[in-house]
């Protein structure tokens, strides 16, 4: 069984946020809502300030705090390594939203973003938070899948209903390889420069390995312990990791 | 029913009471039913436990520190304190309904709770085990209330009933502690000793609580009896500034090293400390000691000190989500957030469980009971 991670290339990344629209299309989020994000931060002071942009998906932990936390295991991790939330099991306490060091989760009731309400132009069914016109091909409550019901939290799930269908054995799920092309996560696909890579974590051969190790992947705020599954490549010229959670440290 | 001439000011509650249940409940669930949790001023992006959840964890805490009040006769022998022995069980039943009834209004789906915490269990959520102890308590609390008003004080079931109660929810509260303490990621919240604060702090309130509803019941010191009124200005003034001077250093200390630490997240304490609630909090607390070691009557150090506590359950709840997550340059400071009405009116429908439970509690339950032979 494959243990499923991603990696990103800062050093290749160059911010056009083309992950987080795919990632929009795909999973028909909401405008706020991204299960992909790339945030934008500005070090530094003139006349040397530096811009950084930041791609953030879940990172899939392999201590998640959030599974950790959820009094319900509505957060589970599955077998290949990736975490979920069933939204039948849901009570929408919010409570693996406190505990995500990374702040990538979403609860379905709030105010919009922006005006005209999505949801209220696309009205939901009662089953549905919305409806709207267009829909993925896929709707699996048990996985976190498709449009949320009302009152549940959701998040990336690494386009779960694609690679969970990759064929046993996949080292590496790539636009390379035309024949895994349908299984590639909707952000890695669309990815213009290739600064994202997906793969087994457990296959010493994937291309996500060789990676990490040739170029020295880096995690997320790894002291936290929740040991994340996506990798940041960074040291050259370009983007980095980021120093601290930005907000209050901008001011 | 009543056994008790009860006071104007136990009517006067119960309207009041009855008035905030009927205002907050039906602008509450009227908001909730045609806007769900959108009527909320929070956000995903921003403070994700609002008002609600400070009002539950404000009134359980309570409710555990009547339970020690309650405990001090039922439990340690400190027998002075059986004339408001049963009316700290009756209120403390009636916070932690007004507690929980707080959270349930905060959840997503609180009666797909009821089944799906029992049927998937996670054990390793601290949020779970509180659940588990404070349901218990209830329970235990109920059993022993259901004692005491039968007239059985000492039998030895009682008085198991009265030790399990206080050991459950001593349990419990350390798990509400737990359920902050634990969290590593938020710096302002992490720590080993958050239960123990929360136990300083819910002692202080379950004593403050303990004299406002006393005082509400007789009306006045003239017209209570002389015990309660020995054990107001005496026993339960002392053990309530003992209780509050150790609160006013945790406060303190607890801001000190806020202040002084660089951990990401604590950059929070700069803006507690410039404040303006902050200070109301600090100055409620020192002058809630002052007045009490001053002696007289504990009644107006008792509610400036339930004003400084809520401030200061806000101050903890709030303040430990306002340093941002993930956030690019366009945010800049801290997140902004203030309650809506709804949040508020959820919290005012909790005041009205409280204050029309307690008096009704206090016109139907005899709640001034005691052990004939103590």
């Amino acid at each position: 069984m494959a243990r499923w991670g991603m990696v990103i290339d800062l050093d290749k990344c160059t911010g056009c946020q083309a992950c987080s629209t795919a990632c929009q299309m795909e999973n028909n989020r909401l405008p706020g809502e991204n299960y992909q994000d790339v945030l934008y931060y500005t070090e530094g002071k003139q006349p040397t300030p530096v811009l950084k942009w930041f791609p953030r998906p879940c990172m899939h932990c392999e201590e998640p705090s959030c599974m950790h936390v959820c009094p319900t295991k509505a957060t589970y991790k599955t077998e290949d390594g990736v975490v979920l939330i069933d939204w039948d099991k849901c009570i929408g306490c919010k409570y693996c939203m406190i505990a995500c060091p990374y702040g990538v989760r979403f609860y379905t009731d709030e105010k919009p973003l922006i005006e005209p309400n999505v949801k209220d132009v696309f009205k939901g069914d009662g089953e549905l938070s919305w409806n709207p016109p267009y829909k993925g091909p896929q709707q699996d409550n048990s996985k976190g899948i498709g449009i949320q019901p009302n009152g549940v939290v959701s998040k990336c799930n690494f386009c779960y209903h694609k690679v969970s269908k990759a064929p046993e054995g996949t080292a590496d799920l790539s636009n390379d390889d035309p024949a895994m092309r349908e299984f590639v996560p909707a952000c890695v696909r669309t990815c213009a420069p290739t600064a994202r890579y997906f793969g087994d974590l457990d296959n010493p051969k994937s291309n996500v390995n060789r990676l990490i190790s040739a170029k020295r992947g880096v995690r997320l705020l790894d002291h936290t312990g929740n040991k994340p599954q996506v990798y940041y490549l960074s040291g050259g010229a370009g983007p980095a990791v980021p120093s601290g959670r930005g907000g209050a440290n901008n001011a | 029913m009543s056994t008790l001439q009860v006071k104007g000011s136990v009517n006067r509650s119960l309207m009041a009471g009855l008035a905030a249940l009927v205002v907050g409940g039906g602008l509450a669930l009227t908001n909730l039913i045609s806007s769900g949790h959108a009527s909320f001023n929070t956000s995903s992006s921003g403070i994700i436990w609002g008002l609600p959840v400070v009002g539950y964890i404000f009134f359980v805490l309570i409710s555990t520190g009547l339970t020690f009040v309650a405990s001090l006769a039922m439990v340690f022998g400190f027998k002075e304190f059986y004339p408001i022995a049963k009316r700290c069980i009756w209120v403390a039943l009636v916070t932690l309904v007004a507690g929980f009834a707080s959270l349930a209004l905060e959840l997503g789906h609180p009666f797909r709770m009821l089944w799906a915490i029992p049927m998937n269990f996670q054990y390793l959520s601290p949020l779970n085990w509180m659940g588990v102890f404070y349901a218990a308590y209830m329970v235990l609390l109920l059993l022993k209330f259901k004692k005491v008003n039968s007239g059985d004080w000492n039998s030895s079931g009682s008085k198991i009933l009265g030790i399990a109660s206080l050991v459950t929810v001593v349990i419990a509260h350390s798990t509400l502690g737990g359920v902050f303490g634990a969290m590593a990621m938020r710096p302002m919240w992490y720590g080993p000793m958050i239960p123990l604060y929360f136990l300083l702090t819910a002692a202080a309130s379950g004593a403050a609580v303990a004299v406002l509803i006393t005082y509400l019941t007789y009306g006045s010191e003239n017209s209570m009896p002389p015990k309660v009124k020995s054990l107001m200005q005496g026993a339960m003034s002392k053990a309530f500034a003992t209780v509050l001077a150790i609160v006013i250093l945790a406060v303190v200390s607890r801001t000190v090293i806020g202040l002084w630490t660089n951990a990401d997240g604590m950059q929070v304490w700069d803006h507690i400390v410039a404040s303006y609630w902050y200070w109301v909090e600090m100055i409620l607390l020192i002058a809630a000691f002052v007045m009490l070691l001053k002696g007289g009557s504990p009644l107006v150090p008792a509610v400036l000190a339930i004003v400084a506590l809520f401030i200061g359950r806000y101050e903890f709840l709030i303040s430990g989500q306002l340093v941002h997550l993930f956030a690019g340059a366009w945010v800049t400071g801290l997140i902004d957030y203030t309650p809506s009405v709804t949040e508020w009116m959820i919290v005012l429908l909790a005041f009205g469980i409280v204050l029309a439970g307690w008096a009704f509690g206090e016109k139907a339950l005899n709640l001034a009971a005691e052990p004939a032979v103590q």
